[in-house]
Protein backbone atom coordinates (compact mmCIF):
# COMPACT_ATOMS: atom_id res chain seq x y z
CA UNK A 1 0.00 0.00 0.00
CA UNK A 2 1.80 2.80 -1.09
CA UNK A 3 -0.54 5.54 -0.53
CA UNK A 4 -2.28 5.77 2.82
CA UNK A 5 -5.77 7.17 3.06
CA UNK A 6 -6.13 6.78 -0.95
CA UNK A 7 -10.01 6.46 -0.87
CA UNK A 8 -9.99 10.57 0.28
CA UNK A 9 -8.08 11.27 -2.92
CA UNK A 10 -10.09 12.67 -5.86
CA UNK A 11 -9.49 9.53 -8.80
CA UNK A 12 -8.71 12.31 -11.14
CA UNK A 13 -5.70 12.86 -9.54
CA UNK A 14 -4.01 9.94 -8.92
CA UNK A 15 -1.98 8.87 -12.10
CA UNK A 16 -0.91 4.96 -12.66
CA UNK A 17 1.06 3.95 -15.41
CA UNK A 18 0.57 -0.25 -15.77
CA UNK A 19 3.95 -0.73 -17.48
CA UNK A 20 7.14 1.86 -16.30
CA UNK A 21 10.44 0.46 -15.86
CA UNK A 22 12.71 3.60 -14.01
CA UNK A 23 16.62 3.08 -14.50
CA UNK A 24 15.87 -0.88 -14.75
CA UNK A 25 13.84 -0.81 -11.78
CA UNK A 26 10.05 -2.11 -12.86
CA UNK A 27 8.38 0.22 -10.83
CA UNK A 28 4.87 -0.93 -13.03
CA UNK A 29 1.03 -0.31 -11.43
CA UNK A 30 1.01 1.40 -7.99
CA UNK A 31 4.32 1.60 -7.60
CA UNK A 32 4.77 4.57 -9.62
CA UNK A 33 1.51 6.48 -8.59
CA UNK A 34 1.87 10.16 -8.67
CA UNK A 35 -0.80 12.36 -6.92
CA UNK A 36 -1.55 15.60 -8.93
CA UNK A 37 -1.59 18.39 -6.49
CA UNK A 38 -4.89 20.16 -5.32
CA UNK A 39 -4.35 23.81 -4.86
CA UNK A 40 -6.29 25.91 -7.59
CA UNK A 41 -3.72 27.91 -9.49
CA UNK A 42 -6.51 30.40 -11.23
CA UNK A 43 -9.68 32.20 -11.45
CA UNK A 44 -11.75 32.53 -14.74
CA UNK A 45 -12.43 36.30 -14.26
CA UNK A 46 -14.99 36.48 -16.95
CA UNK A 47 -17.42 33.64 -16.00
CA UNK A 48 -19.55 35.01 -13.14
CA UNK A 49 -20.44 37.59 -16.31
CA UNK A 50 -21.01 34.49 -18.85
CA UNK A 51 -23.50 33.02 -15.73
CA UNK A 52 -25.33 36.29 -15.39
CA UNK A 53 -26.42 36.84 -19.29
CA UNK A 54 -28.32 33.44 -18.56
CA UNK A 55 -31.53 33.83 -17.04
CA UNK A 56 -31.76 33.56 -13.25
CA UNK A 57 -28.21 34.32 -12.77
CA UNK A 58 -28.13 38.20 -13.01
CA UNK A 59 -27.34 38.61 -9.47
CA UNK A 60 -25.15 35.84 -8.35
CA UNK A 61 -22.46 37.75 -7.82
CA UNK A 62 -24.14 39.55 -4.62
CA UNK A 63 -23.70 36.20 -2.70
CA UNK A 64 -21.10 36.56 0.43
CA UNK A 65 -21.54 32.82 1.38
CA UNK A 66 -23.83 32.72 4.51
CA UNK A 67 -25.49 29.39 3.30
CA UNK A 68 -28.94 30.07 4.07
CA UNK A 69 -29.49 28.44 0.65
CA UNK A 70 -27.96 25.46 1.14
CA UNK A 71 -29.59 25.32 4.42
CA UNK A 72 -33.10 25.44 3.26
CA UNK A 73 -32.68 23.24 0.35
CA UNK A 74 -35.08 20.64 -0.32
CA UNK A 75 -32.63 18.73 -2.61
CA UNK A 76 -29.85 18.94 0.01
CA UNK A 77 -32.06 17.17 2.42
CA UNK A 78 -31.78 14.40 0.17
CA UNK A 79 -28.18 14.45 -0.80
CA UNK A 80 -25.93 16.49 0.94
CA UNK A 81 -23.54 17.13 -2.71
CA UNK A 82 -26.24 19.19 -3.92
CA UNK A 83 -24.60 22.91 -2.30
CA UNK A 84 -25.86 25.78 -3.85
CA UNK A 85 -23.68 27.83 -1.50
CA UNK A 86 -20.57 25.91 -3.22
CA UNK A 87 -21.66 26.41 -6.75
CA UNK A 88 -22.56 30.47 -6.24
CA UNK A 89 -18.62 30.77 -4.73
CA UNK A 90 -17.01 28.66 -7.29
CA UNK A 91 -19.75 31.01 -10.12
CA UNK A 92 -17.48 34.14 -8.74
CA UNK A 93 -14.28 32.86 -8.82
CA UNK A 94 -14.68 31.01 -11.68
CA UNK A 95 -13.50 27.49 -10.93
CA UNK A 96 -15.24 26.28 -14.18
CA UNK A 97 -13.29 22.80 -13.70
CA UNK A 98 -15.06 21.99 -9.94
CA UNK A 99 -18.34 23.24 -10.97
CA UNK A 100 -18.56 20.77 -13.99
CA UNK A 101 -17.76 17.65 -11.43
CA UNK A 102 -21.17 18.04 -9.98
CA UNK A 103 -22.91 19.05 -13.23
CA UNK A 104 -24.96 15.26 -13.07
CA UNK A 105 -26.65 17.08 -9.86
CA UNK A 106 -26.86 20.75 -11.06
CA UNK A 107 -29.99 20.22 -12.39
CA UNK A 108 -31.60 18.18 -9.97
CA UNK A 109 -33.08 22.02 -8.13
CA UNK A 110 -36.77 21.45 -7.92
CA UNK A 111 -37.15 25.31 -8.15
CA UNK A 112 -39.06 24.96 -4.59
CA UNK A 113 -37.38 28.45 -4.12
CA UNK A 114 -36.74 27.88 -0.38
CA UNK A 115 -33.73 29.00 -0.75
CA UNK A 116 -34.52 32.49 -3.17
CA UNK A 117 -37.31 33.31 -0.43
CA UNK A 118 -34.40 32.81 2.39
CA UNK A 119 -31.98 34.99 0.64
CA UNK A 120 -30.64 38.05 2.53
CA UNK A 121 -29.07 39.09 -0.33
CA UNK A 122 -31.46 38.47 -3.20
CA UNK A 123 -29.06 36.63 -4.97
CA UNK A 124 -31.93 34.40 -6.00
CA UNK A 125 -30.22 30.78 -5.94
CA UNK A 126 -32.70 29.23 -7.67
CA UNK A 127 -32.47 31.39 -10.81
CA UNK A 128 -28.23 30.65 -10.38
CA UNK A 129 -29.02 26.79 -10.47
CA UNK A 130 -30.95 27.55 -13.54
CA UNK A 131 -28.80 29.80 -15.17
CA UNK A 132 -25.98 26.82 -14.56
CA UNK A 133 -28.01 23.99 -15.81
CA UNK A 134 -28.49 25.98 -19.03
CA UNK A 135 -25.17 27.47 -19.08
CA UNK A 136 -24.09 23.14 -19.23
CA UNK A 137 -26.62 22.49 -21.70
CA UNK A 138 -25.51 25.07 -23.72
CA UNK A 139 -21.93 24.16 -23.58
CA UNK A 140 -23.00 20.56 -24.71
CA UNK A 141 -21.15 19.75 -21.19
CA UNK A 142 -24.67 17.98 -20.70
CA UNK A 143 -26.28 15.78 -23.21
CA UNK A 144 -30.52 16.03 -24.19
CA UNK A 145 -31.55 14.52 -21.66
CA UNK A 146 -35.13 12.41 -21.83
CA UNK A 147 -36.51 15.61 -19.89
CA UNK A 148 -35.14 18.41 -22.26
CA UNK A 149 -36.43 16.28 -24.96
CA UNK A 150 -40.15 16.53 -23.43
CA UNK A 151 -40.04 20.06 -22.74
CA UNK A 152 -39.39 20.37 -26.62
CA UNK A 153 -41.96 18.72 -27.65
CA UNK A 154 -44.37 20.07 -25.20
CA UNK A 155 -42.95 24.11 -26.34
CA UNK A 156 -43.11 22.86 -29.61
CA UNK A 157 -47.01 21.88 -29.18
CA UNK A 158 -47.38 24.99 -27.95
CA UNK A 159 -46.02 27.20 -30.65
CA UNK A 160 -47.63 25.14 -32.92
CA UNK A 161 -51.55 25.68 -31.84
CA UNK A 162 -50.77 27.81 -28.44
CA UNK A 163 -51.76 24.55 -26.61
CA UNK A 164 -50.79 21.06 -26.11
CA UNK A 165 -52.47 17.51 -26.80
CA UNK A 166 -51.96 15.36 -24.17
CA UNK A 167 -51.70 12.13 -25.84
CA UNK A 168 -49.49 13.72 -28.86
CA UNK A 169 -46.94 15.02 -26.18
CA UNK A 170 -46.86 11.25 -24.70
CA UNK A 171 -46.78 9.56 -27.87
CA UNK A 172 -44.09 11.78 -29.79
CA UNK A 173 -42.00 11.96 -26.63
CA UNK A 174 -42.26 7.52 -26.13
CA UNK A 175 -41.17 7.83 -29.98
CA UNK A 176 -38.62 10.51 -29.62
CA UNK A 177 -36.99 8.45 -26.96
CA UNK A 178 -37.16 5.34 -28.57
CA UNK A 179 -39.34 4.08 -26.01
CA UNK A 180 -42.40 1.59 -26.31
CA UNK A 181 -45.42 2.98 -27.65
CA UNK A 182 -47.46 0.71 -25.10
CA UNK A 183 -45.56 0.42 -21.98
CA UNK A 184 -47.31 -1.62 -18.72
CA UNK A 185 -48.16 1.52 -16.67
CA UNK A 186 -49.84 3.33 -19.76
CA UNK A 187 -51.98 0.00 -20.14
CA UNK A 188 -53.20 -0.39 -16.95
CA UNK A 189 -54.36 3.84 -17.42
CA UNK A 190 -55.93 2.99 -20.17
CA UNK A 191 -57.56 0.04 -18.38
CA UNK A 192 -58.66 1.93 -15.52
CA UNK A 193 -59.97 4.47 -17.58
CA UNK A 194 -61.99 2.01 -19.43
CA UNK A 195 -64.03 1.40 -16.79
CA UNK A 196 -65.63 4.66 -16.59
CA UNK A 197 -67.00 4.32 -20.40
CA UNK A 198 -65.25 7.65 -21.26
CA UNK A 199 -67.11 8.34 -24.24
CA UNK A 200 -67.23 11.75 -24.58
CA UNK A 201 -63.47 12.27 -23.33
CA UNK A 202 -62.43 9.66 -26.07
CA UNK A 203 -63.96 11.18 -28.86
CA UNK A 204 -62.20 14.75 -28.38
CA UNK A 205 -59.04 12.60 -28.16
CA UNK A 206 -59.31 11.21 -31.03
CA UNK A 207 -60.98 14.37 -32.79
CA UNK A 208 -58.05 16.07 -31.35
CA UNK A 209 -55.26 14.07 -33.08
CA UNK A 210 -57.01 14.22 -36.42
CA UNK A 211 -57.53 17.94 -36.77
CA UNK A 212 -55.03 19.60 -34.51
CA UNK A 213 -57.53 22.38 -33.24
CA UNK A 214 -55.42 25.65 -32.03
CA UNK A 215 -56.10 28.38 -29.64
CA UNK A 216 -58.64 30.44 -30.73
CA UNK A 217 -57.14 33.45 -32.63
CA UNK A 218 -53.50 32.18 -32.22
CA UNK A 219 -52.60 33.35 -35.67
CA UNK A 220 -48.60 34.19 -35.88
CA UNK A 221 -48.53 34.17 -31.90
CA UNK A 222 -46.66 30.91 -31.78
CA UNK A 223 -44.39 32.29 -34.74
CA UNK A 224 -43.88 35.58 -32.94
CA UNK A 225 -43.00 34.06 -29.58
CA UNK A 226 -40.43 31.27 -31.35
CA UNK A 227 -38.91 34.12 -33.35
CA UNK A 228 -38.88 36.48 -29.83
CA UNK A 229 -36.84 33.41 -28.03
CA UNK A 230 -34.38 32.69 -30.87
CA UNK A 231 -33.43 36.33 -30.50
CA UNK A 232 -33.16 37.04 -27.08
CA UNK A 233 -30.62 33.81 -27.01
CA UNK A 234 -28.96 35.49 -29.76
CA UNK A 235 -28.55 38.43 -27.79
CA UNK A 236 -27.41 36.58 -24.59
CA UNK A 237 -25.01 34.46 -26.62
CA UNK A 238 -23.42 38.14 -28.39
CA UNK A 239 -22.90 39.53 -25.14
CA UNK A 240 -21.36 36.05 -23.35
CA UNK A 241 -18.50 35.99 -26.23
CA UNK A 242 -18.23 39.89 -25.83
CA UNK A 243 -14.45 40.87 -24.33
CA UNK A 244 -14.76 41.81 -21.21
CA UNK A 245 -13.55 45.67 -22.23
CA UNK A 246 -16.61 46.26 -23.83
CA UNK A 247 -18.69 45.44 -21.12
CA UNK A 248 -17.25 46.97 -18.33
CA UNK A 249 -17.65 44.42 -15.04
CA UNK B 1 -7.47 79.97 37.85
CA UNK B 2 -5.95 79.23 34.08
CA UNK B 3 -8.37 79.53 31.29
CA UNK B 4 -6.91 77.95 28.49
CA UNK B 5 -6.37 73.87 27.46
CA UNK B 6 -3.91 72.81 25.52
CA UNK B 7 -4.60 70.49 23.05
CA UNK B 8 -2.14 68.55 21.50
CA UNK B 9 -2.70 66.64 18.02
CA UNK B 10 -3.92 68.76 14.51
CA UNK B 11 -5.52 65.94 13.10
CA UNK B 12 -9.59 65.31 13.09
CA UNK B 13 -10.21 64.85 17.05
CA UNK B 14 -7.58 67.62 17.77
CA UNK B 15 -8.76 70.37 15.38
CA UNK B 16 -12.51 69.56 16.56
CA UNK B 17 -11.21 69.37 20.18
CA UNK B 18 -9.85 73.07 19.99
CA UNK B 19 -12.86 74.34 17.54
CA UNK B 20 -14.99 73.07 20.15
CA UNK B 21 -13.33 75.14 22.79
CA UNK B 22 -12.57 78.16 21.02
CA UNK B 23 -16.33 78.01 20.39
CA UNK B 24 -17.30 77.97 23.70
CA UNK B 25 -14.80 81.29 24.42
CA UNK B 26 -11.94 79.92 26.47
CA UNK B 27 -8.68 79.90 25.07
CA UNK B 28 -6.43 76.94 23.03
CA UNK B 29 -2.86 75.93 22.52
CA UNK B 30 -2.60 73.90 19.40
CA UNK B 31 0.15 72.08 19.17
CA UNK B 32 1.32 69.79 16.24
CA UNK B 33 4.80 67.90 16.01
CA UNK B 34 3.97 68.08 12.01
CA UNK B 35 4.96 70.94 10.12
CA UNK B 36 1.23 70.98 8.79
CA UNK B 37 -1.93 70.73 10.15
CA UNK B 38 -4.60 68.03 9.25
CA UNK B 39 -3.33 65.22 10.45
CA UNK B 40 -2.73 61.30 8.67
CA UNK B 41 -5.68 61.90 6.49
CA UNK B 42 -3.33 65.06 5.10
CA UNK B 43 0.37 63.80 6.10
CA UNK B 44 -0.48 60.60 4.43
CA UNK B 45 -2.10 61.73 1.48
CA UNK B 46 -5.87 60.42 1.42
CA UNK B 47 -7.63 60.48 -1.26
CA UNK B 48 -11.78 60.30 -0.38
CA UNK B 49 -12.84 60.37 2.68
CA UNK B 50 -15.24 57.48 4.29
CA UNK B 51 -18.07 57.65 4.28
CA UNK B 52 -18.27 61.25 3.05
CA UNK B 53 -16.94 60.56 -0.26
CA UNK B 54 -15.53 64.56 -0.13
CA UNK B 55 -11.67 64.54 -0.78
CA UNK B 56 -9.53 64.43 2.19
CA UNK B 57 -7.68 67.79 1.41
CA UNK B 58 -10.99 69.26 1.33
CA UNK B 59 -12.76 68.52 4.35
CA UNK B 60 -9.45 68.52 6.76
CA UNK B 61 -9.23 72.07 4.63
CA UNK B 62 -12.70 73.21 6.48
CA UNK B 63 -11.16 71.67 10.20
CA UNK B 64 -8.05 73.76 9.78
CA UNK B 65 -9.25 77.01 8.17
CA UNK B 66 -12.17 76.89 11.35
CA UNK B 67 -9.05 76.69 13.45
CA UNK B 68 -6.39 79.07 12.18
CA UNK B 69 -9.47 81.51 11.96
CA UNK B 70 -10.71 81.66 15.63
CA UNK B 71 -9.06 84.27 17.28
CA UNK B 72 -8.26 82.78 20.47
CA UNK B 73 -6.34 79.61 19.33
CA UNK B 74 -2.76 79.48 19.42
CA UNK B 75 -0.96 77.10 16.98
CA UNK B 76 2.49 75.38 17.62
CA UNK B 77 4.03 73.83 14.67
CA UNK B 78 6.69 71.56 14.31
CA UNK B 79 6.35 71.39 17.95
CA UNK B 80 6.22 68.65 21.00
CA UNK B 81 5.24 68.96 24.47
CA UNK B 82 8.54 68.22 26.55
CA UNK B 83 8.07 68.91 29.99
CA UNK B 84 4.83 68.82 32.40
CA UNK B 85 4.01 69.49 35.62
CA UNK B 86 1.00 70.64 38.06
CA UNK B 87 -2.29 69.45 38.89
CA UNK B 88 -6.27 69.34 37.03
CA UNK B 89 -6.78 73.12 36.88
CA UNK B 90 -3.29 74.93 37.16
CA UNK B 91 -0.98 72.55 34.52
CA UNK B 92 2.17 74.40 33.13
CA UNK B 93 3.73 72.52 29.65
CA UNK B 94 7.16 73.46 28.52
CA UNK B 95 7.10 73.59 24.21
CA UNK B 96 10.15 72.47 22.07
CA UNK B 97 10.38 76.07 20.76
CA UNK B 98 10.69 76.89 24.59
CA UNK B 99 7.11 78.32 25.34
CA UNK B 100 5.71 78.17 28.67
CA UNK B 101 1.94 76.88 28.22
CA UNK B 102 -0.32 77.39 31.89
CA UNK B 103 -3.56 75.81 31.19
CA UNK B 104 -5.87 73.88 33.28
CA UNK B 105 -6.96 70.45 31.14
CA UNK B 106 -4.83 69.36 27.84
CA UNK B 107 -6.61 67.22 25.26
CA UNK B 108 -4.87 64.50 23.71
CA UNK B 109 -5.21 63.90 20.52
CA UNK B 110 -2.43 62.06 19.84
CA UNK B 111 -3.54 59.78 17.10
CA UNK B 112 -1.72 56.73 15.67
CA UNK B 113 0.55 55.00 13.20
CA UNK B 114 -0.01 52.71 10.33
CA UNK B 115 1.10 49.60 10.92
CA UNK B 116 4.51 48.76 9.24
CA UNK B 117 4.62 45.90 6.69
CA UNK B 118 7.81 45.00 6.74
CA UNK B 119 6.73 43.69 9.94
CA UNK B 120 4.83 41.08 8.21
CA UNK B 121 7.89 39.84 5.94
CA UNK B 122 5.84 37.12 4.51
CA UNK B 123 3.14 39.43 2.52
CA UNK B 124 5.92 40.85 0.26
CA UNK B 125 6.46 43.99 1.07
CA UNK B 126 9.74 45.05 1.18
CA UNK B 127 10.56 42.28 -1.43
CA UNK B 128 8.25 43.19 -4.30
CA UNK B 129 7.70 46.55 -5.64
CA UNK B 130 3.86 45.46 -6.71
CA UNK B 131 3.03 44.73 -2.63
CA UNK B 132 1.90 47.91 -1.47
CA UNK B 133 -0.11 49.23 1.01
CA UNK B 134 -3.52 50.95 1.47
CA UNK B 135 -2.09 54.21 1.97
CA UNK B 136 -0.22 54.07 -1.74
CA UNK B 137 -3.24 53.11 -2.80
CA UNK B 138 -4.76 56.00 -1.56
CA UNK B 139 -2.03 58.29 -3.02
CA UNK B 140 -2.85 56.58 -6.44
CA UNK B 141 -6.38 57.25 -5.98
CA UNK B 142 -5.24 60.70 -5.27
CA UNK B 143 -3.30 61.18 -8.06
CA UNK B 144 -5.95 59.70 -10.25
CA UNK B 145 -3.60 56.82 -11.65
CA UNK B 146 -3.74 52.97 -10.51
CA UNK B 147 -0.31 51.59 -11.82
CA UNK B 148 2.42 48.85 -10.88
CA UNK B 149 5.01 50.46 -9.25
CA UNK B 150 7.19 47.79 -10.95
CA UNK B 151 6.43 48.88 -14.59
CA UNK B 152 4.02 51.66 -14.47
CA UNK B 153 1.37 48.65 -16.29
CA UNK B 154 -2.26 49.08 -15.20
CA UNK B 155 -2.85 45.89 -13.01
CA UNK B 156 -5.33 42.92 -14.85
CA UNK B 157 -6.04 42.22 -11.00
CA UNK B 158 -5.65 43.59 -7.50
CA UNK B 159 -5.70 41.40 -4.46
CA UNK B 160 -6.20 43.34 -1.14
CA UNK B 161 -5.21 41.33 1.46
CA UNK B 162 -7.48 42.15 5.22
CA UNK B 163 -5.99 42.71 8.87
CA UNK B 164 -2.27 43.48 7.83
CA UNK B 165 -1.51 44.38 11.29
CA UNK B 166 -4.00 43.62 12.90
CA UNK B 167 -5.76 40.39 14.59
CA UNK B 168 -2.11 38.63 14.70
CA UNK B 169 -1.19 37.15 18.40
CA UNK B 170 1.72 36.62 16.23
CA UNK B 171 3.03 40.47 16.16
CA UNK B 172 1.29 41.40 19.04
CA UNK B 173 -1.73 42.81 17.54
CA UNK B 174 -4.69 41.87 19.17
CA UNK B 175 -7.31 44.01 17.99
CA UNK B 176 -9.23 44.82 15.20
CA UNK B 177 -8.03 48.21 13.52
CA UNK B 178 -12.44 48.57 12.89
CA UNK B 179 -11.53 50.88 9.47
CA UNK B 180 -9.50 48.91 7.42
CA UNK B 181 -12.72 46.34 5.92
CA UNK B 182 -14.59 49.70 4.91
CA UNK B 183 -12.05 51.38 3.42
CA UNK B 184 -10.91 48.33 1.56
CA UNK B 185 -14.20 47.91 0.18
CA UNK B 186 -14.11 51.76 -0.88
CA UNK B 187 -10.74 51.57 -2.38
CA UNK B 188 -11.82 48.68 -5.10
CA UNK B 189 -14.57 50.58 -5.83
CA UNK B 190 -11.74 53.68 -6.44
CA UNK B 191 -9.98 51.33 -8.48
CA UNK B 192 -12.55 49.86 -10.18
CA UNK B 193 -13.64 53.39 -11.42
CA UNK B 194 -9.93 54.26 -12.25
CA UNK B 195 -9.94 51.18 -14.25
CA UNK B 196 -12.98 49.66 -14.83
CA UNK B 197 -11.14 46.20 -16.36
CA UNK B 198 -9.05 45.67 -13.60
CA UNK B 199 -10.67 42.55 -11.32
CA UNK B 200 -10.45 43.43 -7.52
CA UNK B 201 -10.10 40.70 -5.59
CA UNK B 202 -10.41 40.90 -1.09
CA UNK B 203 -9.04 38.02 1.07
CA UNK B 204 -10.54 37.79 4.38
CA UNK B 205 -10.84 36.47 7.46
CA UNK B 206 -14.33 37.97 8.61
CA UNK B 207 -15.94 41.48 7.11
CA UNK B 208 -16.51 43.95 9.56
CA UNK B 209 -18.25 46.78 7.41
CA UNK B 210 -20.14 47.91 10.88
CA UNK B 211 -23.03 50.29 11.04
CA UNK B 212 -24.27 51.95 7.63
CA UNK B 213 -20.85 51.18 6.36
CA UNK B 214 -22.73 47.90 5.32
CA UNK B 215 -24.56 48.71 2.33
CA UNK B 216 -23.26 51.75 1.41
CA UNK B 217 -19.48 50.06 1.07
CA UNK B 218 -19.32 46.52 1.38
CA UNK B 219 -23.16 45.84 -0.40
CA UNK B 220 -22.30 48.34 -3.19
CA UNK B 221 -18.73 47.36 -3.68
CA UNK B 222 -19.77 43.50 -4.47
CA UNK B 223 -23.08 44.49 -6.29
CA UNK B 224 -22.07 47.36 -8.43
CA UNK B 225 -18.62 47.36 -8.53
CA UNK B 226 -18.37 43.16 -8.69
CA UNK B 227 -15.58 43.12 -6.27
CA UNK B 228 -14.72 39.83 -5.65
CA UNK B 229 -14.49 38.46 -1.70
CA UNK B 230 -12.68 35.25 -1.33
CA UNK B 231 -12.30 33.78 2.34
CA UNK B 232 -8.76 33.00 2.84
CA UNK B 233 -5.89 34.70 5.10
CA UNK B 234 -3.37 35.00 2.72
CA UNK B 235 0.30 33.04 3.95
CA UNK B 236 2.76 33.95 1.75
CA UNK B 237 3.01 36.36 -1.02
CA UNK B 238 5.84 35.58 -3.60
CA UNK B 239 6.92 35.97 -7.49
CA UNK B 240 6.17 33.92 -10.55
CA UNK B 241 8.89 33.69 -13.30
CA UNK B 242 6.85 35.86 -15.84
CA UNK B 243 6.85 38.97 -12.65
CA UNK B 244 3.69 38.96 -11.94
CA UNK B 245 2.88 38.26 -8.26
CA UNK B 246 1.73 35.02 -6.48
CA UNK B 247 -0.44 34.80 -2.92
CA UNK B 248 -1.03 31.75 -1.42
CA UNK B 249 -3.19 30.36 1.06
CA UNK B 250 -5.92 28.26 2.01
CA UNK B 251 -9.40 29.15 0.12
CA UNK B 252 -11.86 27.86 3.15
CA UNK B 253 -14.76 27.66 1.29
CA UNK B 254 -13.64 25.10 -1.02
CA UNK B 255 -11.19 24.03 1.74
CA UNK B 256 -8.30 23.76 -0.91
CA UNK B 257 -4.83 25.50 -1.32
CA UNK B 258 -4.39 28.44 -3.74
CA UNK B 259 -1.83 29.53 -5.62
CA UNK B 260 -3.19 32.78 -7.88
CA UNK B 261 -1.44 35.16 -10.02
CA UNK B 262 -2.17 39.12 -9.48
CA UNK B 263 -0.17 42.19 -10.44
CA UNK B 264 -0.77 44.02 -7.69
CA UNK B 265 -1.20 43.02 -3.73
CA UNK B 266 -2.21 45.60 -1.04
CA UNK B 267 -2.03 45.39 2.17
CA UNK B 268 -4.62 47.19 3.93
CA UNK B 269 -2.92 47.94 7.17
CA UNK B 270 -4.22 48.46 10.32
CA UNK B 271 -3.70 51.13 13.44
CA UNK B 272 -0.73 51.19 15.59
CA UNK B 273 -0.38 52.94 18.90
CA UNK B 274 1.31 56.04 17.90
CA UNK B 275 5.24 55.12 18.20
CA UNK B 276 5.72 58.20 20.42
CA UNK B 277 2.82 56.94 23.18
CA UNK B 278 5.97 55.55 25.20
CA UNK B 279 7.05 59.29 25.37
CA UNK B 280 3.78 60.67 25.81
CA UNK B 281 2.74 58.58 28.67
CA UNK B 282 6.18 59.71 30.16
CA UNK B 283 5.74 63.38 29.47
CA UNK B 284 1.79 63.38 30.58
CA UNK B 285 2.17 61.08 33.60
CA UNK B 286 -0.89 58.95 31.42
CA UNK B 287 -1.08 55.23 31.50
CA UNK B 288 -1.51 52.97 28.73
CA UNK B 289 -3.07 49.98 28.06
CA UNK B 290 -2.01 46.83 27.35
CA UNK B 291 -2.01 47.37 23.49
CA UNK B 292 0.04 50.86 24.04
CA UNK B 293 -3.22 52.75 23.38
CA UNK B 294 -3.63 55.19 25.99
CA UNK B 295 -5.57 54.28 29.02
CA UNK B 296 -9.15 55.39 29.54
CA UNK B 297 -10.73 56.44 33.27
CA UNK B 298 -14.27 55.18 33.95
CA UNK B 299 -15.92 56.23 31.15
CA UNK B 300 -19.55 56.58 31.86
CA UNK B 301 -19.23 59.88 33.70
CA UNK B 302 -16.03 60.66 32.65
CA UNK B 303 -16.08 61.14 29.00
CA UNK B 304 -12.70 60.45 27.38
CA UNK B 305 -10.68 60.66 30.43
CA UNK B 306 -7.28 59.30 30.83
CA UNK B 307 -5.71 57.88 34.23
CA UNK B 308 -4.48 61.52 35.03
CA UNK B 309 -7.61 64.03 36.67
CA UNK B 310 -7.53 67.02 34.05
CA UNK B 311 -6.03 65.16 30.87
CA UNK B 312 -8.28 63.87 28.13
CA UNK B 313 -7.14 61.59 25.17
CA UNK B 314 -9.70 61.39 21.87
CA UNK B 315 -9.79 59.61 18.45
CA UNK B 316 -6.86 56.87 18.06
CA UNK B 317 -4.77 57.86 20.65
CA UNK B 318 -7.39 55.72 22.90
CA UNK B 319 -8.09 52.89 19.94
CA UNK B 320 -8.15 52.19 16.41
CA UNK B 321 -10.77 54.88 15.51
CA UNK B 322 -12.57 56.76 12.81
CA UNK B 323 -12.74 59.98 11.67
CA UNK B 324 -16.01 60.82 12.32
CA UNK B 325 -15.69 59.40 15.43
CA UNK B 326 -12.99 61.13 16.23
CA UNK B 327 -14.51 64.47 15.72
CA UNK B 328 -17.21 63.26 17.95
CA UNK B 329 -14.47 62.24 20.32
CA UNK B 330 -12.76 65.82 20.34
CA UNK B 331 -16.08 67.57 20.63
CA UNK B 332 -17.31 65.89 23.90
CA UNK B 333 -13.86 66.26 24.87
CA UNK B 334 -13.54 70.16 24.43
CA UNK B 335 -16.85 70.22 26.51
CA UNK B 336 -15.39 68.65 29.27
CA UNK B 337 -12.21 70.19 29.47
CA UNK B 338 -14.15 73.43 29.48
CA UNK B 339 -16.39 72.24 32.40
CA UNK B 340 -13.24 72.07 33.96
CA UNK B 341 -12.49 75.59 34.14
CA UNK B 342 -14.90 75.61 36.08
CA UNK B 343 -13.95 75.61 39.69
CA UNK B 344 -17.22 74.25 40.54
CA UNK B 345 -17.09 71.07 38.51
CA UNK B 346 -12.77 70.47 39.22
CA UNK B 347 -13.72 70.31 43.10
CA UNK B 348 -16.59 67.62 42.45
CA UNK B 349 -15.27 65.70 39.70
Amino acid sequence: MAIHEKSLIDADRLQTSDNLVLDGVDVSGHWNTMVLPRYLTNYDTDFARQIRTFGGGENVHRCWQCGSCTNSCTVYAQNTDFNPRYWIYLTNLGLKDDILKDKDIIWTCVSCNRCTNICPKDVRPEGVMKALAHWLEEEGHTPETKSSIFDNEFLGQVYETGRIEDTRVLVNFLRKTNQSLTPPWLIELGKRMSKHLPVTFLMHMGLHLVFKPRTKSWGRTGEVLREYVREQKEIARKARAMPKEAVHV
Amino acid sequence: MQKTVLVVGAGPAGLAAAAGVAGSGAQVVLVEKAAKLGGTPILSGYAKLVPSGEWARDAMGRMVKRVEDAKNVTIHKETKVTKFSGEAGNFTATLSNGTTVQCASVILATGFTHFDSINKPEWGFGSYEDVVTTTQVEQMVAAGKIACPSDGRVPERVAILLCVGSRDRQIGREWCSKICCTVSTNLAMEIKELSPTTDVFIYYMDIRTFGLYEDRFYWKSQEEFKTKFVKARIAEVTRSPDGRLLVKGEDTLVKRPIVIPMDMVVHAVGMDPNEDNPEIARVFGVGLEKHGFIDRAEHYTNTCGTTRRGIYAVGAALAPETIDDSISQGTAAALRAVADLDAVVQKSA
